[in-house]
């Protein structure tokens, strides 16, 4: 309950806030959309040679397509703001107060900053999905739409919890601003299918840096390609991520009580 | 209202209850990497680190009673923002124990955070982006505070800080004066019992100084609210704080009335004189002659011999007084307290 009050209050103040700052909003929607049309034209460049990439057809990968936004929509509305926020916080030892306030310092981190247009870029996201699945003519069961949801969210977290990992490990290394650079790299390998990279880099965008389980387990389970149990391991790496990162906050949190002064 | 005995021996006056502060023996030291200057000492740092202990608090203890305003003063590096820092919670101590308003601050406890604060006067709490109103509602919903007490508490405080005209600018469009306003405001919002203040009123012009002085002294008086605060503008501590906490390398060095530091350190008064016609009048058979400024009458003739300091031991500034008086042609005769700013920095160096 107390959670909803702070998500709501936060979403307020950053909703009065974006609307400030109208005209950044416009341009922001604008180049969105331009990114698409872009995006959409590679696509298109890339099937004018080839009939499938990985096994997957040109409707599938808009739908992938859908599904990166989604989650790129996820670090654009969250992750990259309050990692700016977080670093400044370091720097200029405002995250002190951070620390004093009653509430879980995860949370307050991830959400002090929330930029509300980029519901703009969710809804062009889930057109994409929508339209990609369509045309596509795969048949499609409420079941796996289920599993899909589940594992979209799942894959959210992985990503997240990845994102609290890296900027966790600035209370080891005071010198680490650039820490999440290496993410942004990492999400733009989640745009194509894991199948079209070679088995070892497949392993590594699945595994060690699961971006892949993010973006495509999600529409392999809506086209019913995976089974229940891989479903359900999925899930579990996505509940398991989630815990590990906010123990490794934690012990993050101490060690800067430990040492800074 | 009893006096109490501290450690060193010194009284204070505890009000109701039991003492909200207990500090013992809390000492922290830092580990900080140690090399010389020049690329040599770099490039062997590199593979082998020298390590150093900085010992920033060793081993202070003190009380403070419920409602209390302390002083907590020491040159810069003394320790002071450490100590603040261990009992508001934010850095685990190496070693002793505190214990503020029945807690252990660096265990974080929600309620325990829910009843201090922190205010440091170098560091922003407010985002600069947004008006402080909205900051004011993240940290009603943070701190669980209801409508009608954040009404209550708001209104409180818009009286005493003039608020309304300021707070619905962004934060980075306000001078530092109303910043400051505004950071006290939204650090007191949730009725803190316990109040730590890390240079409340640096860089503030005299003026925003002395409403933010009485605003704290007003605050202390209708809440009751425990204040320990450092500071390096003597008239901070002079205008709140009747008992001090002088602390230098980390150590304790006085704790105690202000009055009573005067007294210990600097036993001395100065008499201020104005002599008549008299220029060549000696006042130092009477005392140590610590300044004299000569004036000059408005027609450039040596109108009076201007105004001499005296420094008399206090238990004689009665009999000198008199003689002075008796002795010589004197126009106009003060007697001062030495100036604080040199009694506090005696006390460091003692």
């Amino acid at each position: 309950m107390h959670i909803y009050k702070l998500l709501t209050t936060f979403l307020k103040v950053n909703i009065q806030q974006d609307l400030a700052y109208r005209a950044d909003a416009i341009v922001n929607m604008a180049l969105s959309l331009m990114w698409l049309g872009w995006e959409l034209t590679s696509l298109s460049i890339i099937f004018s040679n080839t009939e499938t990439l990985g096994g997957w057809g040109p409707s599938e990968l808009i739908a992938l397509l859908g599904v990166w936004r989604l989650v790129n929509v996820v670090m654009a509305t969250i992750v990259w703001p309050n990692t700016e926020k977080f670093n400044n916080g370091v720097r200029d030892g405002s995250l002190d107060y951070t620390f004093l306030q009653p509430a879980n310092s995860q949370l307050l981190i991830s959400i002090t900053r929330i930029v509300v247009w980029r519901a703009w870029d969710l809804l062009l996201a889930l057109t994409l999905i929508v339209a990609g699945i369509t045309s596509s003519g795969g048949i499609t069961t409420p079941l796996n739409v289920i599993a899909f949801l589940g594992l979209t969210i799942s894959g959210v977290a992985i990503i997240y919890s990845l994102w609290i990992v890296l900027i966790s490990f600035t209370f080891w290394f005071t010198k680490f601003d650039n820490n999440v650079t290496i993410m942004q790299a990492l999400m733009d390998a989640g745009r194509y299918p894991a199948q079209v990279y070679p088995v070892w880099l497949r392993a590594i965008v699945t595994f060690i840096i699961p971006i892949a389980v993010a973006t495509t387990v999600p529409l392999q389970a809506l086209r019913g390609d995976l089974q229940w149990w891989q479903i359900l391991g999925f899930l579990v790496i996505g509940v398991g991520a989630f815990i590990i990162s906010a123990r490794i906050w934690k012990a993050g949190v101490r060690r800067y009580s430990g040492a800074s002064s | 209202m009893q006096p109490v005995q501290t450690r060193n021996g010194t009284s204070r006056i505890a009000r109701n209850g039991p003492d909200p502060i207990i500090v013992d023996g809390l000492s922290k030291t830092y580990r900080v990497t140690d090399r010389e200057g020049g690329f040599g000492a770099a490039v062997r740092s590199f593979f082998k680190r020298k390590y150093r202990d900085v010992k920033a608090v060793q081993n202070v203890s003190f009380r403070i009673g419920s409602g209390e305003i302390v002083g907590f003063l020491g040159p810069n590096g003394a320790g002071k923002t450490t100590t603040l820092k261990m009992l508001s919670g934010l850095l685990y101590p190496t070693g002793g124990s505190a214990n503020v308003l029945s807690h252990t601050p660096w265990e974080r406890r929600a309620d325990y955070l829910r009843s201090i604060t922190l205010v440091m006067g170098q560091r922003n709490r407010l985002s600069w982006d947004i008006p402080a109103a909205d900051s004011f509602l993240l940290n009603q919903a943070i701190y669980r505070i209801g409508d009608a007490d954040y009404k209550r508490t708001f209104d409180e405080l818009n009286e005493l800080l003039e608020l309304a005209a300021i707070i619905r600018k962004p934060v980075r469009n306000l001078s530092l004066g109303e910043r400051m306003k505004c950071e006290l405001a939204a650090a007191l919002l949730h009725r803190p019992q316990v109040l730590f203040l890390d240079e409340p009123t640096i860089g503030l012009d005299i003026g925003a100084q002395v409403r933010i002085r009485s605003f704290l002294k007003e605050y202390n008086r209708r809440s009751g609210a425990t204040i320990l605060l450092t500071s390096h503008y003597m008239a901070d501590v002079t205008a709140l704080c009747e008992r001090i906490i002088i602390i230098h390398h980390g150590q304790l060095k006085y704790d105690g009335k202000l009055a009573d530091l005067s007294r210990r350190i600097a036993p001395y008064k100065l008499i201020a004189v104005r002599l008549g016609d008299c220029i060549d009048c000696d006042l130092s058979r009477y005392g140590t002659v610590v300044e004299v400024a000569a004036e000059y009458g408005a027609d450039g003739a040596n109108g009076d011999g201007g105004k001499q300091l005296v420094q008399v031991k206090a238990d004689e500034v009665a009999a000198v007084t008199a003689r002075i008086l008796a002795d010589l042609p004197v126009s106009d005769l003060t007697i001062e307290d030495p100036p604080i700013e040199d009694v506090i920095e005696r006390a460091f160096h003692e």
